[in-house]
C-alpha cells in the first residue's frame, strides 16, 4: 500500500518534471537542483542508530518551480522508518525574498499513512535566517504547522557552522499518528561542515536534539517510546 | 656672438634660481611658474640660444597636427642658426619646443599644471590666466625663446642657434602629446 | 599603356556614378570548434575559433569590405557578434535579433563594410559559448595617420577562465547566488571589526546589511577563475618583446564573462590613447580599470633593458592575470605584490548616500573648469602641493563614499571616465530629442537581473526613430556594476565635456550612480542592448532595440545580401 502511494507520488513528480522540461525545451530559463541539507548517521545517547535525511529538489523557472521536499528517519536496528515524508509543491515568488508554495504531502512511516494538503512560505528573513513555514491539513481533517529556521555562520569561507530549529504544532489531536494538540515536537541541531568540493560536497559533524512535547510526548511514553533523544551526527551536505 | 648669448642665458638662469631661492619656493612644487625664467641652469647652454634673423641661412617649416609633427626628425649643422616657421594645423593647442629629453619631462609637469589651473585648455590658451601674478612676481607665462605654444590655426616663428653638440628633441609637451609620440629628433651634424 | 589608361578611365567613370567594385574585399575564414583550453593548472573543454581559444586576431582595414566565412563545427548552433563594429544589423550576429544563428555544419558569410578603425573583439552570442572560450580580437587599421605613433603593438586580451562551464555556473548561481563567493565576511572579520570599531558599531553595521539581506562582499559573482592574458595564465606568462626605448602600443580587451580588471605595469606610465576603438585625447595614467567588454589602447615606452610585468588584478581581488613585456624571450617579470584586501560595498553603493549623481551636472565637477580656479587666491599657491592635486579628486563615476572607487597601487593617477575626451568628435553636438530611463534592477538572492524590473523575455522592445538623438539615463539600483552594451550604434558617454564627450560601445555604470549616454540613431534595423556580464545578460538584463524608419534594409538570406 505504501509502495503504491509512493509510486503515485513519484509518478506525479516525473510527469510534472517532464511536462516542464518539454514545454521549456527551447529556452534556457528552466533550472533544476538537488540539495540534501541533512544526510547523516545519528548515534543516540541510548545507543540508537539512525539514518536521517532532509532534502529537496526543484525544477522550474524564476516564476514557477516544482519542488520536492523529503525527510525521514530510519531506525537502523529495527530496520523501520520512524518517519518518512515526501512533499510536492508548486512555488512562486511573493516578495523579494519569499516564495509561496502549495501542494501535497504524503507520510508513509511505520504505522498509519497520511495525506496532507499544504501551503507555506519559504525564503530568507532579515539577518540571513533561512525560513520554511508550512501549514498542513490531513485527510482526517486535522491541521498542523511547522517552522524550520536555519542560519549559516561562516567561521571561514569554507568552514561553516549551521544551527537549526524545527518546531511542529498541531491544531487538533490525531491519535492515529500519535500527535496531540498544541506544540508537538522540537528539533535542534548544530552542524559544522567543510566545503570540500565547491558547494557540492560538504562533510559535517554535529549534534541533534529531539523532544516531543505535551500530549504528543505522553502518547510516546504510553507506547513505551522515547520522547526525548540527543544524537551525535556525522554526514555530508550535498548540492547538485 | 653665440658665446655671449650662452653666457647671458646661463647668468639669467642662475639669477632666476637665486631669486627663486630667496623667495623660498621649491622648484618641484612650483615648476610651472618657472616659465618666464627658462628651464633651469643646465639646459640653457646645452641646447643653444635664441638666434638673430641676420644669421639665418635656412628656414624649416614645421606643421603640427593632432597629435604629431609632419617631420620625424630635423637635421642641422652644429652652430647653425635656423628659422622655424611653425604652423598649428590641428584642432588642439600644440607646442614646438627645442630641448633635451629631461627638459621636456620637466616641462610636461608644468604644462600639466597649466592645464589643471585652466591656463591651458585643449584647444585654447587663456592668456590672462597665464599672465596672472602667481606671487613672487612669477606667472605661468609661456614665453621661452626655445619654444612656441600655438592655438589651432596659428603660425609662429622660432629662430634658434644650435650648439655644436647636443642630444636634442623637438617636442610638444601638452599633456599626453609627447607620450603619444609628438616628438622628433634634432640631428646635429 | 593605352589599354591601362582606358581601363582606369572607365573605372574612374564608374566610380563617379557610384558603382562600387568588390576589388576592395578581403576574405577571412573562421571555424568554430570544440577545443581544449590548457591554463597549466587545469585543462577544460571549451569552444574556440580555428582550433584555439582565444581565436585569432582579425586584421581588417578601414574602407574594405570584409567577407568573413564562419563555419560551425559544433553540434549546437552558434553565432559571432563583432563587438563595437558599425554594420548592417543582419551582420551583427545575435540569434533571434539579427539572424537565426548558424546551425551545426553550416557556413555563414558575414559581409561587413568596414567604416571605422581601432581595437575591437568578436565573440559568440549563443548560450554560454563566450565564457566557454569563443572570443577573439579585431584590429582595424586606420585609413588616416593615427594621432599617436608606436614602434610595435600587441593585443592584450583579458579573460576570466573558469573550470566550470558557463551553463553549470548559471545553474549554480540560480541554485545558490553566493555559490562562487568565497570572499564573504567571516566570524574572524566580525571579531576584528569588533576590536577595531567596538561591538555596538559592528553589530549595527552587520544588522543594517543583514536587514537588507545584501552582502558587502558581493562584488564578483563568479570567483574561482584563472585570469588569462592572450590565453595564458600567470604561470604560462605571455610575453611581448620590445627594444628599450621603443613605443609599444598595447591594445587591451576585456573579453571576460564577469570580471573587471585593474591594470598596471609597475615602472611604466601608460598613455591611454583609445577607448572602445575611438581615439581619445592622450591621458597618462598609472592604472586603469577595464570593465567587461571594454577596450583601452595605451602606449608605453619601456626604456630599460629589463622585464616589465603587466598586472591585472580583478576588482574584487579574487583573481589576477599577469604577463610580461621583455627585451628578450624567456624573461619573466616579478609578479608585484597582490592587494589581497578585497573591497567592501558601502551604503553609498546601495544608493543610500545623499551625494547621488542623479541630476548632477558633471561639468561642474570637471577639473579643467576654469570657473573653479578663477575664485582661487593665486598669491597663496606657492604653498600648495600641486603634485597631490590630481590624485585627491574623487571619481564622479562612483557613488560618493563608494567602496568600489579605485586607487592606483602606487598612489598615482587612476583613470576615470571623466578623463576620457574624444580626440575627434564623431558627431556634431545637438540636444537629444528625448530621454529614456533605464533602471538597472535585480535581486541578488534570486539571481534575477532586469531592466526597469522587467526581464528580457517579458519586455517590450525599445523603439527608436531613425535620425533622432536619444539620451539614455542609466540608474543603477543594484549593488553591482553593469557594463551596458548597445549594439550597432555608438554611445556618447556624458562626462559633461560637450563635444569632447567620449564615444564608446560599452558603458559601465557603478552601483548607486546615474550615468547618461546619448546615441545618434543612425543605423536601421534591430539591435541588442544588454549588460555584458554573461550571467546577468542570460538572466534577463537585456533589451531588443528596434530602429524604426530610415533606409530600407535588404532582406537577409543566409548572409547573402
Amino acid at each position: 500500500m505504501k509502495i503504491i502511494k509512493l509510486i503515485a507520488l513519484s509518478g506525479g513528480v516525473l510527469a510534472t518534471v517532464l511536462s516542464f522540461s518539454l514545454s521549456a525545451k527551447a529556452d534556457n530559463h528552466v533550472f533544476y537542483g538537488l540539495q540534501m541539507e541533512q544526510f547523516e548517521y545519528r548515534a543516540g545517547d541510548e545507543s540508537e542508530k539512525l539514518f536521517v535525511w532532509d532534502g529537496d529538489a526543484f525544477v522550474g523557472t524564476d516564476e514557477l518551480k516544482l519542488r520536492w521536499q523529503g525527510e525521514g528517519e530510519r531506525d537502523l536496528d529495527a530496520d523501520i522508518n520512524e518517519s518518512l515524508e515526501n512533499r510536492l509543491v508548486l512555488q512562486t515568488p511573493i516578495s523579494d525574498f519569499f516564495d509561496a508554495k502549495a501542494g501535497v504531502r504524503l507520510d508513509t512511516p511505520k504505522g498509519t499513512d497520511r495525506w496532507y494538503g499544504t501551503v507555506g512560505v519559504m525564503g530568507l528573513a532579515p539577518q540571513w535566517f533561512e525560513v520554511d513555514a508550512d501549514l498542513f491539513v490531513s485527510e482526517a481533517g486535522d491541521g498542523s504547522a511547522r517552522l524550520d529556521v536555519e542560519y549559516e555562520g561562516l567561521i571561514t569561507n569554507r568552514l561553516i557552522v549551521t544551527p537549526s530549529v524545527e518546531l511542529n504544532a498541531a491544531f487538533s489531536e490525531d491519535r492515529e499518528v500519535a500527535v496531540g494538540a498544541g506544540l508537538s515536537s522540537v528539533e535542534l541541531g548544530l552542524r559544522l561542515s567543510y566545503d570540500l568540493i565547491d558547494r557540492s560536497v560538504a562533510p559535517y559533524i554535529g549534534v541533534a536534539y529531539e523532544r516531543k512535547l505535551g500530549d504528543t510526548a505522553d502518547f510516546a511514553k504510553d507506547e513505551g517510546e522515547d520522547y526525548v533523544a540527543s544524537f551525535v551526527v556525522v554526514g555530508v551536505r550535498l548540492l547538485f | 656672438m653665440p658665446i655671449f648669448k650662452t653666457s647671458f642665458m646661463r647668468r639669467f638662469a642662475v639669477s632666476t634660481m637665486v631669486l627663486g631661492a630667496l623667495a623660498g619656493y621649491q622648484t618641484s612644487a612650483f615648476a610651472g611658474a618657472g616659465h618666464s625664467g627658462g628651464h633651469g641652469g643646465d639646459g640653457a647652454s646645452e641646447i643653444g640660444a635664441p638666434g638673430e634673423i641676420s644669421d639665418v641661412r635656412r628656414t624649416i617649416r614645421i606643421a603640427m597636427e593632432d597629435n604629431f609633427y609632419d617631420k620625424e626628425k630635423i637635421i642641422v649643422r652644429g652652430g647653425e642658426t635656423v628659422r622655424f616657421i611653425v604652423e598649428n594645423k590641428g584642432e588642439f593647442v600644440h607646442e614646438f619646443n627645442i630641448g633635451t629629453a629631461a627638459m621636456h619631462a620637466d616641462h610636461q609637469d608644468e604644462m600639466m599644471m597649466m592645464m589643471e589651473h585652466g591656463a591651458l585648455e585643449i584647444d585654447k590658451i587663456n592668456m590672462d590666466m597665464m599672465e596672472m601674478d602667481m606671487g613672487n612676481g612669477m606667472s605661468m607665462k609661456h614665453d621661452d625663446p626655445n619654444s612656441v605654444l600655438l592655438e589651432p590655426g596659428k603660425t609662429a616663428e622660432v629662430i634658434w642657434t644650435f650648439p655644436k653638440k647636443a642630444e636634442l628633441e623637438f617636442a610638444c609637451n601638452v599633456p599626453g602629446h609627447y607620450e603619444s609620440g609628438m616628438v622628433g629628433n634634432v640631428r646635429l651634424q | 599603356m593605352k589599354i591601362k589608361f582606358a581601363g582606369r578611365a572607365i573605372l574612374g567613370a564608374l566610380a563617379a556614378i557610384g558603382v562600387s567594385f568588390t576589388a576592395n574585399a578581403a576574405t577571412y575564414d573562421l571555424s568554430v570548434d570544440y577545443v581544449t583550453i590548457d591554463t597549466g593548472g587545469m585543462q577544460t573543454k571549451g569552444i574556440g575559433y580555428n582550433g584555439a581559444s582565444p581565436g585569432p586576431t582579425l586584421r581588417l582595414k578601414e574602407g574594405e569590405d570584409a567577407v568573413i566565412k564562419v563555419t560551425n563545427n559544433l553540434d549546437e548552433a552558434t553565432s559571432i557578434h563583432w563587438h563595437g563594429l558599425i554594420l548592417p544589423y543582419q551582420m551583427d550576429g545575435v540569434p533571434g535579433i539579427s539572424f537565426p544563428g548558424i546551425e551545426p555544419g553550416e557556413t555563414f558569410t558575414y559581409r561587413i563594410p568596414v567604416k571605422q578603425s581601432g581595437t575591437y573583439w568578436f565573440h559568440s552570442h549563443s548560450g554560454f559559448q563566450e565564457p566557454d572560450g569563443a572570443y577573439g580580437s579585431i584590429i582595424i587599421e586606420s585609413e588616416k595617420r593615427e594621432p599617436f605613433k608606436f614602434d610595435r603593438e600587441y593585443v592584450v586580451v583579458l579573460k576570466d577562465k573558469h573550470p566550470h562551464s558557463g551553463a553549470r555556473i548559471m545553474r549554480n548561481l540560480k541554485m545558490m547566488p553566493d555559490y562562487y563567493n568565497r570572499n564573504q565576511r567571516t566570524f574572524g572579520d566580525f571579531i576584528s571589526d569588533v576590536s577595531k570599531n567596538g561591538l555596538g558599531t559592528t553589530l549595527s553595521e552587520r544588522g543594517d546589511w543583514g536587514s537588507m539581506r545584501m552582502m558587502r562582499t558581493d562584488i564578483e559573482d563568479v570567483q574561482g577563475f584563472v585570469g588569462l592574458i592572450n590565453g595564458k595564465s600567470p604561470e604560462q606568462n605571455w610575453t611581448g618583446l620590445f627594444k628599450p626605448g621603443e613605443r609599444v602600443r598595447l591594445r587591451f580587451i576585456n573579453a571576460s564573462a564577469m570580471t573587471y580588471f585593474d591594470v598596471r605595469i609597475p615602472g611604466l606610465d601608460m598613455t591611454v590613447v583609445q577607448a572602445d576603438g575611438n581615439n581619445v585625447q592622450p591621458v597618462k595614467v598609472d592604472e586603469f580599470r577595464i570593465s567587461v567588454a571594454e577596450t583601452y589602447d595605451v602606449i608605453v615606452q619601456p626604456k630599460d633593458d629589463k622585464a616589465y610585468g603587466i598586472m591585472a588584478e580583478s576588482t574584487g581581488r579574487s583573481g589576477y592575470a599577469f604577463a610580461t613585456l621583455a627585451p628578450k624571450e624567456g624573461m619573466r617579470a616579478d609578479i608585484p605584490e597582490r592587494r589581497m584586501e578585497s573591497p567592501l560595498l558601502t551604503m553609498a553603493d546601495m544608493g543610500m548616500s545623499h551625494g547621488n549623481m542623479d541630476g548632477m551636472d558633471h561639468g561642474a565637477m570637471s577639473d579643467t573648469d576654469p570657473g573653479i580656479m578663477a575664485g582661487m587666491d593665486h598669491s597663496n599657491m606657492a604653498g600648495m602641493d600641486h603634485s597631490k592635486m590630481g590624485t585627491t579628486k574623487t571619481d564622479p563615476f562612483y557613488a560618493a563614499g563608494s567602496g568600489l572607487a579605485p586607487e592606483a597601487a602606487n598612489g598615482g593617477k587612476f583613470l576615470s571616465y571623466a578623463d576620457l575626451k574624444a580626440q575627434k568628435p564623431l558627431y556634431p553636438e545637438r540636444p537629444a530629442t528625448r530621454e529614456i530611463e533605464l533602471r538597472l534592477t535585480g535581486n541578488m538572492e534570486r539571481y534575477t537581473w532586469s531592466i526597469n524590473g522587467v526581464k528580457y523575455e517579458d519586455a517590450e522592445p525599445i523603439r527608436l526613430k531613425y535620425g533622432e538623438r536619444v539620451r539614455f539615463k542609466f540608474v543603477n539600483e543594484t549593488m553591482m556594476s553593469h557594463p551596458m552594451h548597445l549594439h550597432g550604434m555608438w554611445s556618447i558617454l556624458d562626462t559633461g565635456q560637450g563635444k569632447w564627450n567620449p564615444v564608446k560601445h560599452t558603458i559601465n555604470i557603478n552601483p548607486g550612480t546615474t550615468v547618461y549616454s546619448e546615441t545618434e540613431v543612425d543605423e536601421p534595423g534591430q539591435w541588442a542592448f544588454h549588460c555584458h556580464l554573461s550571467y546577468h545578460m542570460a538572466a534577463g538584463m537585456f533589451r531588443k532595440v528596434i530602429v524604426e524608419g530610415g533606409p530600407a534594409v535588404a532582406a537577409l538570406e543566409n548572409g547573402n545580401l
